[in-house]
């Protein structure tokens, strides 16, 4: 009966069932060609599934009344990653027959939800890394919406995601509205979506990939400082933007950095309340210092500290030097005391240790 | 036991050489245990905030239970330190007004020309010690560092504890500013009292294994004679002992009696 419109799908009725080399043995996903006979093989399977599959209009309907669209771009899938590679049923197990089986899925979303563990069979190490992440236990409190790897990845046409850092954020941007705004508007997202900045960081760049964690955690908070440090205090990096590359050091030395240094140290990770950078910065919206709308320009810094010293008044922002190290032209007063203990240390220790000494030898003499 | 007050006694003898001269009363012996407890305590509290980077820096502050108490415990230390600082200071002025309390501690030339005659005696120009009363030029300087001292400390400190309360009327640069001096100076008092005050009490193969009479508050009349002898003549009005060099000095110049200051 099909055979009067689908030729191929002869071999379908009549039960034989086209063997496919990967069936029960995944190709693993670092083998840069297949033995010829089952890419050969592969190909025919795909070409059997495709004589349905290419139909743009194929659908059916799931438990909910949702229309599953079943259509698959068998181009885009060649082109993909595991275009030579795979086949459909090393990823759709048990549809080698004709009819299928009754889709089992109540909804377009747990159909996809159906299809996390299926990733592990060759990424067996970042499935696992997901398993710790922040999204995952979204996931398994019950929430449907929490990214499994299709959605961030593709699922027919996966493309390598480091060919554009842009296409990361923006990934993560179609569920965090909100947070991927207030990015594209700061300074390190306008490099990027403007540029194409390689070195501006992007959402992977500080929450992690597969392993993500809550940012909102006294752990990345106290943490938080490694990551703009890693850039920060990279001084061939910085010099490519006119910006200081002593920023994080200027920050340990002062009161607030080295709080922060000592309770990392504990064992118990503490809210400590002292600031990192992000406290005074922001996050996700991260202005230049030259932008008048910056946190931390002078006139706005005022507002920055008083969320923590309520009682602060005008000449208090002064008490933080800025990133600056003392110096003749900057904070003169505190240059000046450094040089001061400086000189005044060694010669006044040098001095008693003289007077040590030369009591000790009329001593030694007397004998 | 010789009182510094009655001025009663005989010296020449070897047995009394030995007994012991009252030289501190209980209220200076039990500031001095004061100071120790609080100093010790404000150093070992502090500088490990100063070299924050140190592992044996974070090593004594997580064994003091985390930085915020070693903040919380620095700060009752250096409440101790202004009251027992204010008690000196107002016991010592009481006294220098009504007349009970002389003014010993006060530096004069016959200090420098002390200090200048030591340096000539170590290199060996001269053959006999200064002669020192109460206290030498190394005890008030060692006193004058640590009043000095305490008034840099304070100040600065208060600045570091209520720098919002501060900077209502001063610049907020004084901040930092006495960050770096409250630092500096607790390193510097630090390495003067370890290097310093511990080899003049403790390690000089004079005091070893240590001068007690600060504890004790008694030194033996020899031990007087040595350091301090004209404290001594003043206190019991008994002439200045000379030494063996001196008495054939003394011969060869006059027969005039040296006078005690």
């Amino acid at each position: 009966m099909c055979a009067a419109c689908h030729p191929s799908a002869a071999e379908h009725a009549s039960g034989q069932v086209p063997s496919s080399p990967a069936q029960g043995q995944p190709a693993p996903a670092s083998t840069p060609t297949a033995p010829a006979a089952a890419v050969e093989k592969g190909q025919s399977e795909i070409e059997k599934c495709m004589g349905c599959h290419q139909n743009e209009n194929l659908t059916t309907t799931l438990g909910n009344g949702e229309v599953l669209n079943l259509h698959v771009d068998a181009s885009a899938f060649a082109n993909s990653v595991h275009g030579g590679k795979l086949t459909c049923s090393d990823c759709h197990a048990g549809y080698t027959e004709f009819p299928h089986p009754q889709l089992r899925a109540t909804s377009k979303r747990s159909f996809v939800l159906a299809y996390y563990e299926v990733c592990k069979r060759c990424h067996f190490a970042n499935y696992t890394k997901t398993l710790d992440s922040v999204h995952y236990t979204v996931l398994s409190s019950g929430s449907q919406n929490a990214p499994v790897c299709t959605d961030c990845h593709g699922a027919h046409n996966v493309t390598l995601q480091n060919i554009s850092r842009a296409q990361i954020s923006h990934s993560c941007g179609t569920c965090h509205e909100d947070v991927y705004a207030q990015y594209a508007k700061s300074v390190h997202g306008a490099a990027l979506l403007d540029g194409n900045n390689e070195d501006v960081p992007v959402c992977t760049t500080c929450h992690g990939v597969h392993n993500i964690q809550s940012a909102s955690s006294s752990q990345f908070h106290l943490m938080s400082t490694d990551l703009c440090a890693k850039c920060h205090s990279d001084a061939e990096k910085m010099a490519k933007y006119g910006l200081s590359p002593e920023v994080v050091q200027t920050y340990l030395d002062d009161f607030h950095g080295k709080t922060v240094s000592f309770v990392r140290k504990q064992e118990s990770v503490v809210w400590t309340g002292k600031p990192v950078c992000t406290d005074c910065h922001g996050v996700h919206d991260i202005a230049s210092s030259k932008d008048p709308g910056s946190l931390t320009i002078k006139s706005n810094l005022l507002a920055t500290c008083r969320k923590c010293h309520p009682d602060a008044t005008d000449n208090f922002p002064d008490a933080w030097l800025s990133h600056y190290q003392p110096s003749l032209n900057k904070a003169s007063i505190v240059y000046f005391i450094k040089v001061y203990y400086w000189i005044l240390i060694p010669v006044m220790i040098g001095g008693l240790l003289l007077h040590i000494l030369l009591d000790l030898w009329r001593l030694a003499r007397n004998r | 036991m010789i009182n510094a007050r009655t001025q009663d006694t005989t010296y020449g003898d070897e047995a009394e050489r030995d007994m012991p001269f009252q030289r501190f009363n209980v209220g200076q012996r039990l500031e001095h245990i004061l100071l120790m407890i609080s100093f010790t305590g404000l150093v070992v509290t502090g500088l490990p905030q100063k070299f924050y980077g140190e592992s044996w820096a974070s090593a004594i502050v997580l064994l003091l239970g985390g930085i915020e108490f070693t903040r919380t415990l620095h700060r009752f230390l250096a409440t101790l330190f202004v009251l027992e600082s204010l008690y000196h200071f107002v016991y010592i002025t009481v006294g220098v007004l009504r007349g009970t309390q002389p003014p010993s501690m006060i530096p004069t030339m016959q200090d420098v020309r002390d200090a200048f005659r030591m340096l000539r005696y170590c290199l060996g120009t001269v053959s006999t010690r200064p002669k020192f009363d109460r206290y030498d030029y190394r005890q008030k300087f060692e006193y004058w560092g640590v009043v000095l001292g305490a008034a840099i400390m304070i100040v600065t400190g208060v600045i570091l504890w209520f720098p919002t309360y501060v900077t209502r009327i001063l610049p907020g640069e004084l901040v930092p500013a006495a960050k770096e001096m409250h630092g500096g100076e607790a390193l510097l008092a630090f390495l003067v009292i370890v290097i310093w005050h511990l080899y003049s009490v403790h390690l000089s193969p004079v005091q070893f294994p240590g001068d007690t009479s600060i504890f004790t508050g008694r030194i033996s009349i020899k031990k007087m004679l040595h350091e301090h002898p004209l404290e001594y003549t003043r206190v019991t009005g008994m002439p200045v002992p000379l030494d063996e060099e001196e008495e054939s000095l003394e011969s060869e110049v006059s027969g005039e009696e040296r006078k005690g200051r």
